[in-house]
């Protein structure tokens, strides 16, 4: 990307280490980046390259060892765990691999939780846009059905219309297609590409799948806690072969 | 794998998931051991004295003793049934795995079962144990106080029935709640670890056939009994016949009628996302929601009943004796209250195995449903509407079970009370229900719903956001 964009997010000096003092493991080396407004960011490294406790962090589901990460402009290292939750709930979406939905509520209420979490209906604005998200997501007559009653690519679509109802400062993706067939993998991501580039959506996925990451605007790479490359949008075999290399060099 | 290796794996891998079991086999054990040493303390006591002489008050005092062992035994069994059953829900997956390998499914079952045995082994010498200890306490309070008990017969064969009756119905208990076992097919052993489609209610026509038939033959015979009861005071036993095949009837039906009344209680609870959420959690397992409350729904309804048909049958006798001697009208009235309140008391103690039922397959739900509460707490539930949501699970049962057994228990403590003295009474007896009586039952309610959440509360609390993406 050549023009500066604003950053919606961002990490700074950030580490997280695991176990006692003597028998130390390090996730993430201070690590510093910034995902940017209306941008469509993917993450990608091996198995324990620090992607997913990168992500937890930045999404305030976990705490990091040091460092700083900013939601918006709100600092959320050191939040309470309380004010991270609201904060959650009202700033991030989520996109999980599975189990993404409550069982016990059906299509309308999960894509309706964060308000209810909240104690308020949507407002008629909102809920004009919860519509047209259940129209374009193709949910118009699931509406009423539970979880069980849907299929994997449905329930994805629920949980992708849950993210982006109250039109988060930043949606987070983990793996969102890793529990699909590819015809629906593809069907998913285009549904994420097109927030991003419709509505402004700021996204971040966490995926191992060079073809998943070929739909972003710009890939992230990690590597033993490190950030060891950031480049544009790129194709999936070009993606493969940054990943090939990075696992051999590790 | 033969059944009996598979159990000790289990006991030895994972002891804790039965120690439930464990307290509820020896608190019921306990109980029982403790009532008859203490009947035959005061059977030995009395025939020292010029009261008794004959082998009655023994021989009453065990009667009486073994009905409430009886209770407590059949609603630990209940608790087990239930235990077992939800263990069994939670292992879903290294059964599936198990029938993967080549094990049968009768083998499986047959190997949970062998768990069951031994820890009703254990759990009913325990209790015997303390119940034993408790009555050897009695005993000391008692001679410390001027009253001659005899120190308790360790080897009083009086106390193999509790022993044998405990560990027989956990036993039991972990055959029943094995059958799950019996639904869970190899090919579950692949399957992602998806959220689970709601439980159906099994059909059971027999079951269910013989327990609407004991229903209406029960109110029949009660309000033969009440009807009877108008010329004659004997009309009370056809009613006390009546009213227990009712009453078995009516356990034999909980799991169509408690599910329902859950609903309705869950509605009221509010339209708040944690209590929404916890009253839906309850009728994803119906049967298992029945059998967490109907421990409740009996120790409830007994006092209830006792309660109500003794304050009915003061209120008709002070409406009757209007002008005997006051001192008499009292003394009958004190023991009335004391009878009452001691029965209750030893009913009570069903309710608190009930209650410990009721903390266990609340847990045992938040452990089976981790990833959810992760989902929950991530999306945006803060750890106080986690709690609440856990609360309103819980006080849905506690509510709706007290409600049932209030119901039931006024309408059996009224015909008892009309077939007794409705033929000494001038015009219509209604029920009394005292005022210090529901204030009871409401304060229980609430302290049983607090108490009932405090344990699953804590567990689902310290569930991380992360859990819900841990892919297992």
């Amino acid at each position: 990307m050549s023009q500066p964009l604003r950053a919606i997010a961002r990490v700074e000096q950030l580490s997280k280490h695991y176990g006692s003092e003597q028998a130390r493991v390090t996730a993430l080396d201070a690590v510093t980046l910034s995902f940017a407004a209306g941008q469509f960011t993917a993450v990608m490294g091996p198995s324990g390259s620090g992607k997913s406790t990168l992500m937890h962090i930045a999404a305030g589901l976990d705490s990091a060892s040091s460092g700083r990460a900013w939601i918006g402009s709100t600092e959320i290292t050191g939040l309470g765990d309380d004010e991270l939750t609201v904060l959650r709930r009202r700033e991030v979406g989520f996109v999980f691999q599975s189990f993404n939905l409550v069982p016990t509520l059906d299509v309308r209420g999960n894509i309706l939780l964060p308000f209810d979490l909240d104690g308020r209906t949507p407002t008629a604005a909102e809920t004009a846009w919860i519509d047209e998200l259940i129209a374009r997501l193709g949910l118009r007559d699931r509406t009423a059905h539970r979880p069980h009653e849907l299929s994997g690519g449905q329930k994805q679509r629920v949980a992708i219309a849950r993210a982006l109802a109250t039109r988060p400062t930043l949606v987070f993706a983990d793996e969102p297609t890793g529990a699909l067939d590819s015809a629906t993998s593809r069907d998913v991501l285009r549904l994420l590409q097109d927030a991003s580039r419709d509505f402004g959506q700021s996204i971040a996925m966490v995926t191992h799948d060079p073809v998943a990451a070929a739909h972003a605007d710009r890939v992230l790479f990690l590597a033993d806690g490190r950030l060891v490359r950031d480049s544009g949008p790129a194709s999936a075999a070009e993606l493969s072969g940054i990943v090939l290399g990075l696992e051999d060099a590790s | 794998m033969s059944s009996r290796t598979l159990a000790r794996s289990e006991l030895a891998r994972r002891p804790g998931q039965h120690l439930p079991s464990l307290l509820v086999t020896a608190l019921g054990a306990a109980f029982g051991a403790a009532l008859l040493a203490v009947s035959s303390m005061i059977g030995d006591y009395a025939a020292t004295t010029a009261i008794g002489g004959s082998a009655g008050v023994e021989r009453m005092l065990t009667v009486l003793s073994i009905l409430f062992l009886g209770i407590a035994v059949f609603v630990a069994g209940v608790v087990t049934t239930n235990t077992f059953s939800t263990i069994i829900a939670g292992r879903v997956h290294e059964i599936a795995l198990a029938r993967v390998l080549g094990a049968s499914a009768r083998d499986l079952r047959r190997s949970v079962a062998t768990e069951g045995a031994v820890v009703g082994l254990l759990g009913s010498v325990l209790g015997v144990g303390v119940g034993w200890a408790v009555a050897a306490l009695v005993g000391v309070i008692g001679r410390a106080s001027g009253v001659a008990l005899p120190v308790p017969e360790v080897l009083d064969p009086v106390l193999a029935v509790p022993l044998v009756a405990s560990a027989l119905t956990t036993w039991l208990a972990s055959w029943l709640g094995g059958a799950r076992v019996l639904t869970v097919t190899p090919m579950q052993a692949l399957g992602s670890a998806e959220e689970a489609p709601y439980d159906r209610l099994s059909r059971r026509p027999v079951r269910t056939g013989l327990a609407v038939l004991a229903v209406a033959a029960g109110a029949v015979g009660l309000g033969a009994g009440v009807m009877m009861g108008q010329s004659s005071s004997s009309g009370v036993l056809v009613a006390f016949l009546g009213g227990v095949l009712s009453f078995i009837g009516v356990i034999g039906l909980s799991r169509l009628i408690i599910p329902p009344v859950l609903r309705v209680i869950g509605t009221l609870l509010g339209r708040g996302a944690p209590a929404r959420l916890g009253a839906a959690n309850a009728m994803r397992h119906p049967e298992r929601s029945a059998r967490s409350t109907v421990g409740i729904v009996i120790g409830v309804t007994l006092i209830t009943t006792f309660v109500v048909a003794a304050s009915t049958a003061r209120t008709v006798l002070f409406a009757t004796t209007a002008g005997a001697p006051e001192e008499y009208v009292e003394e009958a009235s004190r023991i009335i209250d004391n009878v009452t309140l001691v029965f209750a008391g030893l009913i009570g103690f069903a309710v608190v195995i009930a209650l410990v039922g009721l903390v266990n397959t609340l847990t045992l739900g938040v452990m089976q449903r981790r990833r959810e509460i992760g989902l929950l707490r991530a999306v945006g539930f803060t750890r106080g509407q986690v709690r609440r949501m856990i609360t309103a699970e819980s006080a849905q049962g506690a509510i709706a079970a007290t409600a049932i057994g209030v119901l039931l228990g006024v309408v059996y403590g009224w015909s008892g009370a009309l077939a007794l003295l409705g033929s000494v009474s001038s015009g219509a007896v209604w029920p009394t229900v005292p005022l210090a009586f529901v204030a009871a039952v409401v304060v229980v309610t609430a302290a049983v719903a607090l108490l009932a959440a405090l344990i699953p509360s804590r567990r689902a609390t310290r569930v991380t956001p992360v859990a819900a993406l841990a892919v297992d």
